[in-house]
């Protein structure tokens, strides 16, 4: 065999992979635009659930999953952008760094359903938190720590030094390094990796589905010890009644609204990251 | 240890005020000796030249002076560096004040990813408050004093990494002068760039001399013997000659100054 159908050969594996990839991607996006499609309506969208969601719409859940994210943003950011900077720029021998990037993976390959049984023993059973929808987003967010902090801590350790040297040179201390030459650079890292995490957590149903959700009749929660609803947990709960077919459709429905949303977080993170490789450092 | 002890004391006395002054210092990194008991006088408002081949030492010692290589681990320090009358390595406060006096221009320059305007005040905005009109006038100051005004007036808003290399090597002095620091060092601060930039800078160090100190590193004989008023020659750490440019450079008085300043190879 000479080396130009070696070369073709190898082209049309690379051409099945791709194809392989985006088919499926291609096809799960198709079945469930087309199936969900039917669902949506404005009814859907802005109204209440009835009979554990086969009849009415998703509003609840809709913000349910919204508030949640939200709140898991706020707790998770400022963590992961502190041990960013700790992992960055104070610790120094590599047998320390070394030992933090393998928490720090550990901690990202965890499945998600032991982060639910944790919260279940560890709020809800020993701290009696009962069912709380804060709880929740406490758990989601350390479910996303590593992905905002390896984003972060990479950003910021892609900083040449140079720029650490100059800027010590003109005075500044370490505090100021941190906030005005490593900071803005360190920020687009996180939006991104939030983003990313964000767009993970918003899926989950294993971590909260014991100690933050309830399936029925769940408004916006007014205090911290209230349930919420997701749409991930609610097309859990409208799966386990897939005989009625108006249950069923509802679940594509929200499945596609569930996916509108990632892919939304997922295209921000890409244009933010597009937008900032144009800033050359 | 005081400045009046200091052994090289009487060899150059006709160079004028002392400004920085290293007795008996020594740097280890780990247990490698890079500078082996270095006594040498740097003169103010003149520029200090450090010649050597590469790996002598001399860019080591210059970084020692601002203690810019302060977070590097394994390095240790015997000896003093008077400056001020006072050794900079037993005040072990904020090394802010340290660098406000003693300021540095690196090899490659380096500007921050925002506009011309804040490159130059980047250093003494942490120091003072400014207003927006402080900035400009701040701004204008020293970039006429590396002669980049003429280039940049019309375009301070935008960013710095949209200059030439060579301008923005002149922004990097602008920056470093504009916290009026006494002495500047400069570690190569012409080998990234072309000869024309590079005779620039040249001419400015030149007209910085009447108000900074300078103390330049460079590896460019030649051009160590357009601009130095001072000399020294460091070789595998050791100073093995310093005196005034005049003298070093027609009558050097040592064999191995010899070889170098005329083979640039040196056997020490």
């Amino acid at each position: 065999m000479n080396r130009k159908n070696i070369n073709s050969i190898f082209k049309i594996g690379i051409w099945s992979a791709v194809t392989i990839c985006f088919g499926i991607l291609f096809f799960l996006i198709t079945v469930l635009v087309v199936k969900g499609i039917q669902a949506i309506s404005f009814d859907f969208l802005f109204t209440s659930s009835k009979n554990f969601g086969a009849e009415g719409g998703i509003m609840y859940q809709i913000i349910g999953s919204i508030i949640l994210v939200i709140t898991v943003i706020v707790l998770s950011a400022p963590v992961s952008i502190g041990v960013a900077i700790y992992k960055s720029e104070y610790i120094k021998s590599s047998f320390v760094q070394n030992m933090t990037d393998t928490l720090i993976y550990t901690l990202n390959g965890i499945p998600s359903i032991i982060y639910g049984i944790f919260g279940l023993i560890f709020f809800v059973n020993i701290l009696n938190t009962g069912i709380s929808w804060f709880v929740g987003a406490i758990i989601l967010a350390i479910m996303i720590l590593p992905t905002i902090i390896l984003s972060t801590y990479q950003s910021i350790n892609s900083i040449p030094n140079a720029f650490r040297e100059n800027a010590n040179a003109l005075g500044l201390n370490k505090w100021q390094v941190i906030t005005s030459v490593l900071l803005p650079r360190a920020l687009n890292g996180a939006f991104t990796g939030s983003l990313i995490g964000l767009a993970r957590a918003i899926g989950e149903t294993a971590p909260i589905m014991f100690i933050a959700t309830a399936f029925s009749g769940v408004t916006i929660p007014e205090r911290i010890q209230e349930p919420i609803s997701t749409l991930p947990t609610h097309i859990l709960a409208l799966a386990q009644q897939a005989t009625n077919p108006q249950a069923l459709q509802n679940a594509w429905g929200a499945s596609l609204v569930l996916i509108t949303l990632v892919f939304l977080l997922s295209i921000s993170a890409l244009v933010r990251r597009i937008q900032f490789s144009k800033l050359n450092y | 240890m005081d400045i009046q002890t200091i052994t090289h004391k009487n060899i150059q006395t006709d160079l004028g005020t002392v400004e920085i002054s290293i007795s008996n210092f020594s740097l280890a990194f780990h247990a490698t000796k890079i500078l082996k008991d270095i006594s040498v006088h740097f003169y103010k408002n003149k520029v200090n030249t450090l010649i050597g081949p590469s790996g002598s030492g001399k860019s080591t010692l210059l970084r020692c002076m601002n203690r810019i290589n302060n977070t590097t681990e394994g390095i240790t320090t015997k000896g003093a560096i008077l400056f001020n009358s006072k050794d900079i390595f037993k005040d072990n406060n904020d090394l802010s004040y340290l660098r406000k006096d003693i300021g540095m221009v690196f090899q490659r320059p380096c500007v921050f990813p925002k506009s011309i305007l804040e490159n130059v005040v980047f250093g003494i905005q942490h120091l003072k408050k400014l207003s927006k009109t402080d900035k400009l006038k701040i701004a204008e100051k020293h970039l006429k004093a590396v002669s980049l005004w003429n280039e940049v007036s019309d375009r301070l808003n935008e960013p710095a990494s949209s200059l030439s290399i060579g301008q923005q090597q002149r922004l990097c002095i602008a920056r470093a002068i504009a916290i009026e620091p006494k002495v500047i060092l400069m570690d190569e601060p012409t080998s990234s760039l072309d000869p024309i930039s590079s005779k620039t800078i040249e001419n400015l160090i030149q007209s910085l001399k009447k108000q900074y100190t300078i103390i330049l590193v460079t590896h460019n004989i030649s051009q160590a013997q357009r601009i130095s008023d001072q000399v020294t020659f460091i070789c595998e750490g050791n100073i093995i000659e310093t005196g005034s440019a005049e003298k070093l450079f027609n009558h050097p008085e040592k064999i191995q100054t010899k070889t170098y300043l005329s083979d640039n190879f040196c056997n020490c």
